[in-house]
């Protein structure tokens, strides 16, 4: 397969969305800027400027008509997807590490960043739907502070009365949106921090990747571990192919450390792990810096990996790939 | 060519650069770009690209239909429709072969990386027993008689032999101990160490042999730009026997945290050619 090159960022990228439909993918980067491209042909649609400090995370809703962002400037931003115009902007103390609409569209969650005196907190704010969407409320509709150690991914759960959330020190969690009350926490999950965090298609499970050099499936409701993925290198992102039954990885040596190994060694390939038999079935390589995140078209057919090379790779995936049984019969079927 | 007025210089060359593209489709649906150009040597170069367009049909709903409509905003607005070169290419061609195991050949070799040792057998330098050295028990008592044990008084000096009482006269090149004027520097009894700390002197390394007996020479391998040890060094003794004790004794002994490995060196000669 030829990847299509994405060089809208001048600086590492921080996150890869793709909208439901697959045709369109956000991505944000440290460079105060987020793109939106078409899928299929790699054209840039649009930018969304207004910015000023590292975008660290981007989500966008179902019927893809708002997008909302996250950034070290303290912001978060909710813009219109058509046209690239900020509708609203809230303020925070401390900087937004991460945004996830709900599946409904009704809600934003964000973690804000654990600085200067401020503690690390989980707010939750409902999404004003009717007329042009600039009338938001400043007023979150729940907050609360993850306890023992600071919140660093979040998503929401099977329903969005459910937040789950990693944490620096490896633990998983889950809230009760509305309340804030700690419903189940699995402090085992990871032994570093946790660095991504995705559902499954039916949000029945998610993926976690980590530091630790693992990732993790676990179960949604009762975080109970389901399957590992040990690899040799810290991961920055872990995404679950619909479809066919792979996992992809992405990571590599520490960006600091990067200059002082060749490129082989730094190990920035895309990985490719057996959902079920946890083992490693295929890389893909291309990046020269540690692969960030990584995002899986909806429908299975092609993937988006951004790096701290500041590219992103869209690889729509060959025949060949959706042909592959690599254990013949055993292989479980999908939806 | 007269330039017209109110015409940039920079747009004339443009319009130059233009002209050599010539675009022709076949009946088969085959393109041939040929550009004409200038290379940096200011020859003439001419190009062809041959391709072929094949067009991909895919049924979507109406919203993603309808995006694709929408007008370009941002850094890309008032941009023509399709993708832009300056932010979109098209990359190397890469394979994601799907296949079992790939993990498993891969930590193996890792296995073997990190530990070269697996499979060997562990054997204590000092007991000969299955274990390492520094676990051994007999550590304290078998020391003591190893390396530090060497007594200056039972070395043998130079010409010994020669200041027998009562013995003939013999020339110090017969002993093999002695230097002589057609000895060359490749008969005296060389010693191959290796796994020599980085940081080792000439001094530090005759320290440590002369222990023995009489170093003629000590050559250390260095890099030629920055000076440092490149971790084997060559030392010469005068006399054989002294050579063939020193071997032994050095050999296995910890140096600087290393393992020093000593052997006879090999003539040149008679070196195996590298591979």
């Amino acid at each position: 397969m030829r990847p299509i090159l994405l060089q809208g960022h001048e600086r590492s990228l921080t996150q890869i969305k793709y909208n439901v439909d697959g045709d369109l993918i956000f991505s944000c980067s440290k460079d105060h800027r987020i793109n939106v491209w078409y899928s299929h042909n790699g054209e840039r649609l649009g930018t969304y400027d207004g910015h000023n400090g590292t975008i660290w995370t981007v989500d966008v809703d179902s019927e893809s008509r708002f997008l909302v962002s996250g950034s070290a400037d303290n912001m978060m931003k909710l813009w219109e997807v058509k046209t690239g115009k900020c509708l609203f902007t809230w303020e925070f103390p401390t900087a937004i590490k991460r945004v996830a609409f709900s599946d409904d569209d009704s809600l934003i969650a964000c973690i804000t960043e654990q600085r200067m005196g401020h503690q690390g907190a989980v707010r939750v704010f409902p999404v004003n739907r009717n007329g042009t969407g600039t009338e938001q409320t400043q007023e979150p509709l729940s907050m609360f502070h993850p306890i023992e150690s600071k919140a660093t991914v979040l998503t929401f759960g099977t329903t969005s009365d459910q937040i789950i959330t990693g944490h620096e020190s490896g633990k998983i969690t889950l809230y009760k949106t509305k309340t804030g009350d700690e419903v189940v926490s699995n402090k085992r999950a990871h032994r570093e921090v946790v660095t991504d965090i995705q559902m499954s298609p039916d949000r029945s499970y998610f993926i976690t990747s980590s530091k630790d050099k693992s990732a993790k499936l676990f179960e949604a409701k009762t975080l109970d571990e389901l399957k590992s993925y040990v690899t040799e290198t810290p991961l920055n992102s872990a995404a679950i192919a619909p479809k066919r039954p792979y996992i992809l990885l992405g990571g590599g040596q520490e960006a600091m450390n990067v200059t002082t190994t060749s490129l082989r060694q730094g190990k920035f390939e895309t990985r490719f792990w057996h959902k079920v038999f946890e083992e490693e079935v295929g890389r893909v390589k291309g990046h020269f810096g540690p692969i960030n995140t990584i995002a899986v078209h909806p429908a299975g057919t092609s993937y988006a990996s951004g790096g701290e090379d500041g590219f992103i790779r869209v690889h729509h995936f060959d025949d060949s790939y959706f042909r592959a049984r690599p254990y013949g019969d055993l292989e479980p079927e999908e939806d | 060519m007269p330039v017209e007025i109110g015409k940039s210089w920079a747009d004339d060359v443009e319009e130059l650069e233009d002209q050599g593209i010539e675009e022709t489709v076949d009946d088969e649906g085959v393109r041939t770009v040929t550009q004409i150009t200038t290379n940096e040597d200011g020859k003439k170069v001419k190009i062809v690209r041959k391709f072929r367009r094949v067009e991909k049909r895919t049924l979507v709903n109406h919203q993603v239909a309808e995006r694709k409509t929408w007008a370009k905003f941002g850094a890309e607005k008032n941009s023509k429709p399709g993708p832009n070169k300056a932010t979109t290419t098209v990359g190397e061609n890469v394979t994601l072969k799907i296949h079992p195991g790939s993990k498993a050949a891969e930590t193996e070799q890792q296995e073997q990386v990190k530990n070269p040792l697996a499979g060997k057998k562990v054997k204590c330098r000092l007991c000969q027993g299955e274990h390492f050295t520094t676990k051994c028990p007999y550590r304290e008592v078998l020391q003591s008689v190893g390396i530090e044990d060497v007594n200056p008084d039972d070395v043998p000096p130079a010409g010994a032999a020669a200041a027998q009482p009562g013995a003939k006269y013999v020339p110090p090149h017969r002993t093999g101990g002695g230097e002589s004027m057609t000895r060359t520097r490749d008969d005296l009894p060389t010693l191959r160490v290796t796994n020599v700390s980085e940081d080792a002197t000439d001094d530090d390394l005759r320290d440590l042999f002369s222990r023995f007996g009489r170093v003629h020479r000590v050559y250390i391998g260095r890099d030629r730009e920055t000076g440092q040890g490149k971790g084997y060094a060559f030392v010469s003794f005068e006399d054989r026997a002294v050579a063939e004790r020193a071997m032994q004794k050095v050999h296995g002994m910890g140096y600087d945290n290393l393992i020093l490995n000593c052997q006879w060196s090999q003539p040149r000669e008679a070196r195996p050619a590298p591979a």
